[in-house]
């Protein structure tokens, strides 16, 4: 079937367990973060061009790519960091105003955090988040309910956010967390 | 099954509204990234974990509920954001490994 006429059904493909690595420059005091397909994360501090990266914790994660069944398309999400929610922390940060709208419309919006300012900026970008809120759309049960992923450049200031990261904390610590005051 | 004959014949304990959803499978995995990766949406998702993250996940999946094993305590602000999204939270006393039998034992 033609890619550009098929009314595409993706499923999840290439799927990739591994680790969200957070490091962090000690001679510049930039931070970056990358997923690590190995079975216990990196730890050792490296040397790479004028940085000296030394790492900053991790959580296990994981990596897809999206097929359709129809075509054979595969969209390579690769860059893909992970996806959070809006805590709706900061006033004026757009995923914030965006999630407020949606919610009661019952569109659920989550925020896609890749791995570099660079990398979300990329054409193809918007597209291939389109393609994953279809994904999850097709599979979506509940009536009215529909899931829209959202560049993560909407977040004002990804510093201060305290938005909910899906990505598995707390594995040694099962009970809930302490509510805040 | 609906979620409230799978309350009662489990004797399960809603934490929020038992909302009228169809169930379709199971799910056992305490980590968020399985969950991703191998729920369907309609399945029950069995596990320990408690935080907002499980939340996310399974609206995101569109599981048909939660159930949290060996009572764990849920926390009011993850229950919240349960109920906004429309997912029953059920907890039980019961270990994972009796409660899936009992999964299983229901026709689940």
């Amino acid at each position: 079937m033609a890619r550009d006429t098929c009314k595409h059904s993706w499923t999840m493909e290439d799927v990739r367990y591994g680790f969200i690595v957070v490091e962090k420059c000690y001679h510049c005091n930039e931070e970056r973060s990358y997923f690590a397909a190995e079975h216990t994360p990196p730890k050792e501090e490296y040397r790479e061009g004028e940085h000296f990266w030394d790492y900053m914790g991790s959580s296990q994660s994981v990596q897809f790519n999206l097929k359709c069944g129809k075509c054979g398309e595969v969209i390579r999400l690769g860059e893909l960091l992970g996806l959070m929610t809006c805590s709706h922390c900061t006033p004026d940060c757009d995923l914030h105003r965006i999630s407020r709208i949606c919610e009661s419309q019952r569109i659920w919006v989550y925020g896609a955090l890749t791995f570099s300012p660079d990398e979300i900026a990329t054409e193809e970008m918007p597209q291939k988040l389109a393609t994953l809120s279809q994904y999850f759309n097709d599979r979506v049960r509940t009536e009215g309910k529909k899931i829209l992923v959202l560049p993560g450049w909407l977040i004002k200031d990804i510093d201060v956010c305290r938005g909910t990261v899906l990505k598995d904390v707390g594995m040694y610590q099962v009970e809930a967390e302490p509510q805040e005051a | 099954m609906t979620l409230a004959e799978l309350k009662d014949k489990l004797s399960l304990k809603p934490l929020n509204d038992v909302y009228e959803k169809e169930l379709d499978g199971a799910f056992v995995s305490d980590m968020v990234s399985d969950v991703m990766a191998g729920a369907k949406p309609g399945n029950v998702w069995v596990t320990t974990q408690t935080h907002k993250n499980v939340v996310a996940a399974a609206n995101l999946v569109d599981v048909a509920a939660v159930i949290v094993t060996r009572g764990r305590p849920v926390s009011d602000e993850t229950l919240e954001i349960a109920s906004r999204a429309e997912l029953t939270v059920f907890s039980t006393d019961l270990d994972t490994y009796s409660l899936v039998g009992k999964l299983h034992e229901a026709g689940v």
